[in-house]
């Protein structure tokens, strides 16, 4: 793969180090360690409730941890995330939420130029011809007057990524996109992902898609129970998982595949 | 007994006049109670308690008390601790802004509850801020989805603007009051000015049912 050439610099684009997280007396994370490269797409999976969900949005600060830290492109969320640059940090790091969450007010084309009109100040009419090329990118540029309530799931997800995409994010953060979705939907927010991956952006990807992990991801990480149980090659993991857990886990997704 | 409906022609100036106060107070009430009650909606939700437990103890203190002793409060009994009375017009319209922002809270906060954790982490992750998202996803969202109750509530402050007669304002009904006064027609005069009111909140009412069609595609 040619992304390891795309690569600058020696330090990872986000570090979580000893990263442990409680809701209330009840411990969802412990003690998280991972590195992810510029240009890298890693996926994690695991069973549901194993904290794959809250480990992604303590990228972003969307979810507060006790202890450790996650470092992005050399910043600390945990320093920034009682001021002012948190905001600076998120429009760096695009996310796809598993229910869309699109502005159901707002057009397709509104949706995407909102956060580059009010957070970056770029005019108007330049943030409508970015949209309309980000609609182009992910196939549905006949849907760009339309409110999202008037859109199918996958069209609606496609939307959602052109909106992370608007920002010029250098990290993706895709939590479990496809997982509300038809199966006929699921090939066509696939194929926007992959292309992104090949693109090289750098990706952090909840997914059961284990179809995707095989083609794309650069690294897998198998969580359950709220820690790290393996991380590695992605062949290494379907092939010869090390964990009874991660083997019991890997037989039943390749069964349904 | 012969009616006399040539009473109403003959004061039309006066009830213009009247018509004009009311509607005035309806329009201040509506322009201070609506963002009070989106403010009081949002401390209502807000996890931080110097904030919270304020803007509960302000609502349910209010929203406990009839409207007519929060015109008589401002009216007789604020001039007493500032020294300088405001006027039977500025404090209906003082009175009215602090009750009614409370029934909005209660209607707002509910739209506000409506809106996805989804879509407020959405908002957010896309780098908007605090201030951003609430008046570009949080406040557009819900109150779309509660205009209906908005409406309603509308209604009702045009017809509890008629309270403000206790204070000696001249509005509409009070109008009507002088008049009989002199003429001595209240069927006609007190029927006209129910008719006045009907048809008032009845183009509101439309209005409420033509919004709920709309929205109902939408959101």
């Amino acid at each position: 793969m040619n992304k390891q050439d795309t690569a600058k610099g020696s330090e990872p684009m986000v570090q979580i180090k000893n990263l442990s997280k409680w809701y209330g007396d009840f411990q969802v994370l412990y003690n998280i360690n991972v590195q992810i490269n510029e240009g890298d797409c890693v996926v994690i999976c695991g069973p549901s409730g194993s904290g794959k969900s809250t480990l992604l949005r303590c990228v972003n600060g969307l979810e507060d941890f006790r202890e450790g830290d996650v470092i992005v492109e050399g910043v600390s969320v945990k320093e920034v995330s009682h001021n002012r640059g948190i905001y600076k940090l998120r429009s760096k790091i695009g996310m796809v939420f598993q229910h869309f969450e699109l502005y159901p007010h707002l057009t397709a084309l509104q949706n995407i130029t909102l956060a580059p009109r009010k957070v970056s100040k770029v005019p108007g009419q330049e943030t409508e011809k970015i949209a309309m090329e980000l609609l182009e990118r992910v196939g549905i540029p006949e849907q760009a007057r339309k409110h999202p309530g008037e859109m199918s799931g996958g069209q609606q997800q496609r939307v959602a990524i052109a909106r992370a995409l608007a920002m010029k994010p250098d990290i993706l953060l895709f939590d479990e996109p496809t997982s509300a979705l038809d199966p006929e939907m699921i090939r066509d927010v696939l194929e926007v992902m992959v292309n992104l991956a090949k693109e090289g952006i750098t990706m952090l990807v909840v997914t059961h898609e284990m179809g995707f992990a095989r083609a794309v991801a650069d690294g897998i990480i198998f969580m359950d129970e709220g820690k790290i149980v393996e991380q590695g090659d992605v062949e290494s993991f379907f092939k010869n998982p090390a964990s009874e857990r991660a083997k019991d886990f890997v037989d039943r997704v390749l069964v349904h595949i | 007994m012969a009616f006399d409906w040539d009473v109403i022609w003959r004061n039309k100036y006066l009830f213009l006049g009247g018509l004009s106060v009311t509607l005035k107070l309806f329009v201040l009430a509506l322009a201070g109670g609506l963002p009070l009650g989106i403010i009081l909606g949002l401390g209502s939700l807000s996890s931080r308690r110097w904030l919270y437990y304020p803007t509960r103890a302000y609502v349910n203190f209010i929203r406990n008390i009839p409207l007519i002793l929060v015109v008589f409060w401002v009216y007789f009994s604020l001039p007493l601790i500032s020294g300088r009375s405001l006027g039977p017009f500025t404090s209906a319209v003082v009175a009215f802004v602090i009750f009614e922002a409370t029934y909005f809270c209660e209607i707002i906060r509910a739209g506000f509850q409506s809106v996805s954790k989804g879509q407020i982490q959405s908002a957010y992750s896309t780098g908007l801020t605090y201030f951003q998202m609430v008046r570009y996803v949080l406040i557009p969202i819900a109150i779309r989805r509660v205009i209906p109750s908005l409406l309603t509530q509308g209604i009702v402050i045009l017809q509890d603007t008629s309270l403000a007669y206790v204070i000696g304002l001249r509005e509409f009904v009070r109008t009507a009051a002088i008049v009989d006064s002199r003429e001595v027609r209240p069927l006609e005069l007190y029927s006209f000015v129910a008719i006045v009111f009907l048809v008032l909140c009845l183009v509101g009412s439309l209005v409420v049912r033509r919004l709920e069609a709309r929205d109902r595609q939408r959101v």
